[in-house]
């Protein structure tokens, strides 16, 4: 699997760190912080695919305008900045079940 | 840890951590509930990875950050902290409803703290929607709480002090800051002299902080504002251009600069759906939104609910300390936990530095007192409820067509439907109502229970809960 390089932190990565996997890349991501951390510091501006196949990017990073939602362990719409990383996440950037399983 | 009946405060930023350790000292147990993983709020949070330092933060931060972290240590046997958890909304009478990691709960208090804090102004323009723009606070919360650059060239637009405190700390982090553009004059900044006065140690700072973009040759444009952001899929340059006194636009003096991110400050709105859909009543500010009605101890029309910090006006973090403290020594009188003469002599010290704040804080509202200008930004195609991607031109079809009011323009064009229930549309729509001539009983968007997105299923599996 291809890695992931952290090119955006302010300070370096210290403390307990691990892996997740962001869109089938790991990268290593540190105890405590936000995944919408994660994807910037990876460089990663568009997040979301809205219902409206809108590309959207982090807005108001604190959990109020519903831009940043990422598809977390099978789990559709989370909001990147509302969500703690954890070991072995796997993360989908603009996923949308709209857009993928289509509607019934 | 175990009451009956404890005092809930809803957030842990400075206001309602301040009313837990004060309420606390004063022997009385809380429990506060808050939807991020550490205290302090989207000011004081500090970092949330480990790091030895923090070369971008001043010391006067770190300091007020210390100082609110141990007041509340020192009273944490009297607190209980429910992190990550956030409030759906009321359940029943004098109960809310929690969700954390999706697992529902309920808690039952006797008094009720808010201290929801605010969230930003959304202000629609050409490119809004693009990845890379961000609002201040967002980008000031990735590099204080993230320790992450949110972009390698960036540019700051709005207005008020957050502009040249936020351009400092990114610069600081290592990131090339292009320009900081604020949309008021400087002789109107000047003119508020006497107010900003009030707190001299504060208005130094900000000198000192104009003082270091100048020593780093960042640009600082009064009068200065955004027209539009472009790039393919993210953000690639801006164009801005100076604003007359009434915040519109010269065109013919545009100016592109290339940026991978802005971050965009026109100010910022109370958070108030939770007093609202408890009931609470709320009046319309100019600067902030709707706010909830309080008396001299931030009690709302709410017998048992008390409302401090920012959830009812932006006056920052110093006074919604004193806000959180003031409502707690109110709740320890009720309690017999202290006289009256003692509740209005504790009080009595914390109102007069409030005070001061207050008048040192209009200074700044009437600086940076939002204009008409701003309306004119979006074009007939241009976004303005992101979730729903209603425009602004089903917006004046539906007003020219005989919407008066939030609720007719809502059910004509669908702005606030989304997950976001209209945190992001309402502040533009109020403002273009009342730009249409329409002041009174426009009303808001009316927030719905959940107060937050769940999936259905959770109902399903915790329907005894509810």
């Amino acid at each position: 699997m291809k890695s992931l390089k952290r090119t955006k932190d302010i300070t370096p990565i210290l403390g307990a760190s691990f892996n997740i996997t962001i869109n089938n890349q790991q990268v290593r991501a540190a105890a405590g912080e936000t995944l919408l951390s994660v994807l910037l510091a990876t460089d990663h501006k568009r997040i979301m695919n809205n219902d409206h196949h809108r590309h959207c990017g982090a807005y108001c990073g604190m959990g109020v305008c519903h831009c940043c939602q990422v598809k977390v362990n099978d789990q559709f719409k989370q909001r990147a900045c509302q969500t703690l990383v954890q070991p072995n996440m796997t993360v989908e950037t603009l996923s949308n079940r709209f857009c993928e399983e289509g509607i019934k | 840890m175990t009451t009956p009946h404890p005092v809930v405060i809803v957030g842990a930023g400075p206001s309602g951590t301040a009313a837990a350790a004060q309420l606390g000292k004063l022997g009385i147990n809380s429990v506060v509930v808050e939807e991020a993983s550490k205290i302090g709020g989207v000011i004081y949070r500090g970092p949330l990875r480990d790091s030895d330092d923090l070369p971008h933060l001043d010391d006067n931060l770190k300091r007020a950050m210390d100082a609110l972290r141990t007041r509340y240590s020192a009273q944490q046997h009297h607190i209980e902290f429910l992190t990550q958890t956030r409030v759906l909304g009321p359940e029943g009478q004098n109960k809310l409803l929690l969700n954390k990691e999706n697992t529902l709960s309920s808690i039952e208090y006797q008094e009720l703290i808010l201290a929801t804090g605010c969230h930003e102004r959304s202000v629609p323009f050409p490119g809004w929607q693009l990845p890379g723009v961000m609002l201040l606070g967002g980008v000031q919360l990735q590099i204080k709480s993230g320790l992450v650059k949110p972009g390698t060239r960036m540019a700051l637009v709005g207005t008020g002090p957050l502009l040249p405190l936020v351009a400092c700390q990114l610069h600081k982090a290592g990131v090339d800051v292009a320009g900081v553009y604020e949309a008021s004059q400087f002789n109107k900044l000047a003119k508020e002299a006497i107010a900003l006065l009030n707190k001299p140690k504060l208005t130094l700072s900000g000198l000192s902080m104009m003082a270091y973009l100048k020593k780093h040759d960042i640009p600082f444009y009064y009068g200065w504002g955004i027209v539009q952001a472009q790039g393919n899929e993210t953000l690639q340059r801006m164009a801005v251009a100076p604003y007359n006194e009434c915040w519109q636009a010269n065109l013919k003096h545009t100016k592109t600069i290339d940026v991978d991110a802005i971050g965009v400050g026109y100010g910022f709105v109370s958070r108030s759906q939770l007093a609202m859909l408890l009931g609470a009543k709320h009046q319309y500010s100019q600067v902030c939104g709707y706010v909830p009605t309080l008396d001299q101890w931030q009690k709302s029309s709410l017998e048992n609910t008390y409302i401090v910090g920012d959830a009812n006006g932006l006056l920052g973090a110093d006074a919604a300390i004193f806000e959180g403290q003031i409502a707690a020594i109110h709740i320890a009188q009720k309690r017999n936990k202290i006289s009256p003469k003692e509740a209005e002599q504790l009080a009595g010290k914390v109102h007069r530095k409030l005070e001061r704040i207050k008048r040192f804080r209009c200074g700044f509202d009437r600086f940076s007192a939002r204009q008409f200008g701003l309306l004119e930004l979006p074009k007939e195609d241009t976004v303005v409820c992101r979730c729903e991607q209603a425009t602004r031109g089903q917006i004046d079809q539906a007003i020219e067509q005989g919407a008066k009011d939030i609720t007719s323009l809502k059910m004509r064009t669908r702005i606030g439907m989304g997950d976001c229930q209209g945190k992001t549309c309402t502040s533009y729509a109020i403002d273009r109502l009342h730009h249409a001539g329409f002041i009174d009983n426009i009303g808001t968007v009316k927030p719905r229970f959940p107060l937050d997105p769940i999936p259905f299923t959770l109902l399903e599996d915790t329907h005894e809960a509810l």
